[in-house]
């Protein structure tokens, strides 16, 4: 049964109309399986290969996968609690009270929502920290720090302008004892709050800028930025994986042929 | 050997299988459920709408043989000598406001032309087509008295024609 | 001695001429790379980036469904709730608030960091990555003491007690490095005489971040007081 199964599928991909879509077939030749990376709009901004000691969990521990994973899920779950939320005064907090006890599975989804922005941005640390302790800021990687870091403030924006959100007692004072910090920028401090919160003080105005800050702008940026980034990883020779590492593990298990870096191993 | 390498080979092959369809199987399952959750969240439970039950005074203020359309709601109470019934007065064409044309006896609506039975009139009854484009008769509402003795008319619920209601 | 450079011979003489290559330490990563295993992206990453994932969604996903998320009542302004609170990732900041005025708190220090942790990658000093204390020991030792001890007294003057342990901590182990090298008999010892000052700046920024950032959750009631974490208010 699971042979015909296979069968059943390897037909599929024979027909006119799958090829229409995936212009390459697909199958499991290296060919295909480049053709699959290559072919596609989204995935090829990975290259077709990678190196494999870049996969190694312990020089990651995936972190920036994990961030990303978070960044999916709460634009998913983000879409879907739009569909209930009126950023409007006092109409929000009457959404998301209708979001946890009317809603089906809006509960479900607020909670869903919360826990990974908190995981997102503790991860964005996490991956911050680990990125800088195995050094892979160096050059040529200088860069994609940047970029990292120019990442993170976007990761704790997107969390503040969305705590704002519920609009409950939480919320509010939360954001107004945090914009009221814009207020000690010297000069500029003034039109800057006045900005933000579009008047002087957290009311409509600032629930509409933080709405549209947090669905629109900050995710767009972010968006944008994330695939610079995955690019620069790719465009600067992948992942960066300490020499010393495998050394060490290749040392413990055969004589060490990586001494001098261009003396290449004489065995396959 | 031969036999042996077939032999791994198929225990293989049906170990990979095995894991292959429990992941795919889950994984149905856990798309079959997230589709099924999603329609849920999607569909609301609670609409900011008004009822579509309305509250249309006391029978007394229907004198016999009358047509009163409420444009509000949407509807005609007619009070005619079999009894009270409620005709939904939005046309069943493209959901134009139909207007009673007292004169010529019937319902008209303006937009396309469709004309409408108010009357019984041989074998029509009221709602039934006259002419015009519109595909169905013009539903009739369901409609009670309540426990105050007011006449009642739910919008959302249809009754088969010549269902009257007797005061 | 310390050469700049690593001398290494090409051996496949089909390829290429017998060629003598030098290559100064530590240049950039892309020259180190010369002939490694290479994966199929898919299945080999893809499916691995899939699995961690999922493996974190269904994390999420269980603790979703046992922990609500906070609904306090509608925003009254008029009402100002003792204490106030931000999000616990600003926490820090608004425990550095109650010691330094919102200028300082606010805006310089977040500022600064931000700043610093842009211009890391930019310094030699980064990328060289050596030990701190195994070049020109005696002017660093030196440097290191003064600016410790001003550190501590600057923290102690300002009222911000909490942050002190952790800069005698790093303190300390910077001593250790400093009286360590790559010959010590302890694996602790090597390992910290190899650290060079951006891991011992980045370690002091990440512990009082954690510090701070736990003070400001766990130690602070109504009017920013000094609480206990298990007292209600």
């Amino acid at each position: 049964m699971p042979k015909t199964l296979e069968n059943y599928f390897d037909e599929l991909r024979q027909t006119k109309i799958w090829r229409s879509v995936f212009r390459s077939g697909s199958g499991r030749s290296t060919l295909h399986r480049s053709l699959a990376i290559q072919q596609n709009v989204f995935l090829h901004l990975f290259s077709t290969k990678v190196r494999k000691r870049m996969m190694s969990f312990s020089a990651t521990w995936y972190l920036g996968t994990l961030t990303f994973g978070t960044f999916l899920i709460l634009v998913i779950t983000g879409v879907l609690l739009m569909l209930y939320y009126h950023p409007s005064v006092p109409q929000a907090y009457a959404d998301t009270k209708d979001l946890q006890f009317v809603v089906s599975s809006g509960m479900f989804l607020r909670n869903l929502h919360r826990w990974s922005a908190h995981a997102m941005v503790f991860l964005v640390f996490a991956h911050m920290f680990k990125v800088f302790y195995r050094g892979a800021y160096r050059p040529p990687r200088e860069f994609n720090w940047v970029i990292g870091v120019v990442l993170l403030l976007i990761t704790l924006l997107l969390s503040y302008t969305g705590y704002l959100l519920p609009w409950d007692q939480l919320a509010y004072w939360a954001i107004t004892v945090g914009s009221n910090i814009a207020l000690a920028v010297p000069v500029i401090g003034n039109k800057i709050h006045f900005l933000l919160l579009g008047g002087n003080a957290v009311n409509a105005n600032a629930l509409l800028r933080f709405y549209v800050l947090h669905c629109v702008i900050l995710p767009l940026t972010a968006v944008v930025l994330i695939a610079v980034h995955f690019w620069r990883i790719r465009k600067d020779g992948g992942l960066y994986v300490h020499q010393s590492e495998p050394a060490r593990a290749k040392a413990a298990a055969a004589p060490a042929t990586r001494q001098s870096e261009i003396s290449k191993p004489e065995a396959k | 050997m031969d036999e042996k390498d077939k032999q791994s080979d198929n225990k293989e092959l049906s170990r990979r299988t095995f894991f292959a369809k429990l992941g795919l199987g889950s994984l149905s399952v856990a798309a079959a459920g997230t589709a099924a959750f999603s329609y849920q969240y999607l569909s609301p439970n609670v609409l900011y709408e008004p009822s579509p039950v309305i509250n249309a005074g006391k029978p007394e203020s229907y004198p016999l043989d009358s047509v009163t359309q409420d444009v509000n709601s949407g509807i005609y109470i007619i009070h005619s000598q079999e009894g009270f019934f409620a005709l939904q007065a939005i046309c069943t064409h493209l959901g134009c406001m139909t207007a009673w044309k007292q004169e010529l006896g019937i319902i008209a609506c303006p937009c396309h032309g469709s004309k409408f039975y108010v009357h019984s009139e041989g074998n029509h009854k009221p709602g039934d087509k006259i002419e015009g484009p519109a595909p169905k008769p013009l539903p009739w509402k369901k409609m009670w008295v309540n426990d105050d003795g007011d006449l009642m008319v739910d919008r959302s619920t249809e009754i088969p024609a010549m269902q009257f209601v007797r005061v | 001695m310390d050469k700049d450079f690593v001398t290494g011979v090409d051996s496949n003489a089909k390829k290429s001429p017998r060629r003598v290559a030098f290559i100064t330490r530590r240049t950039s990563a892309a020259v180190k790379v010369t002939d490694e295993e290479q994966v199929q992206t898919y299945p080999e990453l893809l499916f691995r980036v899939a699995v961690a994932i999922e493996i974190l969604f269904i994390a999420l996903v269980v603790t979703a469904l046992l922990f609500n998320a906070p609904l306090e009542g509608l925003a009254d302004p008029s009402h100002t709730p003792n204490p106030a609170k931000a999000p616990w990732y600003f926490l820090g900041l608004q425990e550095l608030l109650h010691y330094f005025p919102p200028m300082v708190a606010g805006v310089l220090a977040p500022g600064l960091v931000v700043m610093a942790l842009i211009v890391i990658p930019y310094f030699n000093i980064n990328i060289e990555a050596e030990g701190l204390f195994l070049k020109d020991r005696k002017r660093r030792l030196t440097i290191f003491a003064i600016v410790s001890i001003a550190v501590t007294v600057f923290l102690i003057i300002f009222d911000v007690y909490v942050a002190v342990p952790g800069t005698l901590i790093i303190a300390a182990l910077m001593a250790i490095a400093a009286y360590s090298s790559p010959q010590s008999p302890s694996y602790a010892r090597r390992y910290l005489a190899a650290k060079p000052l951006s891991f011992w700046i980045m370690t002091w920024f990440l512990i009082e971040l954690v510090v701070l950032t736990a003070v400001g959750t766990f130690f602070r009631g109504p009017g920013w007081s000094w609480v206990l974490p298990w007292q209600s208010y």
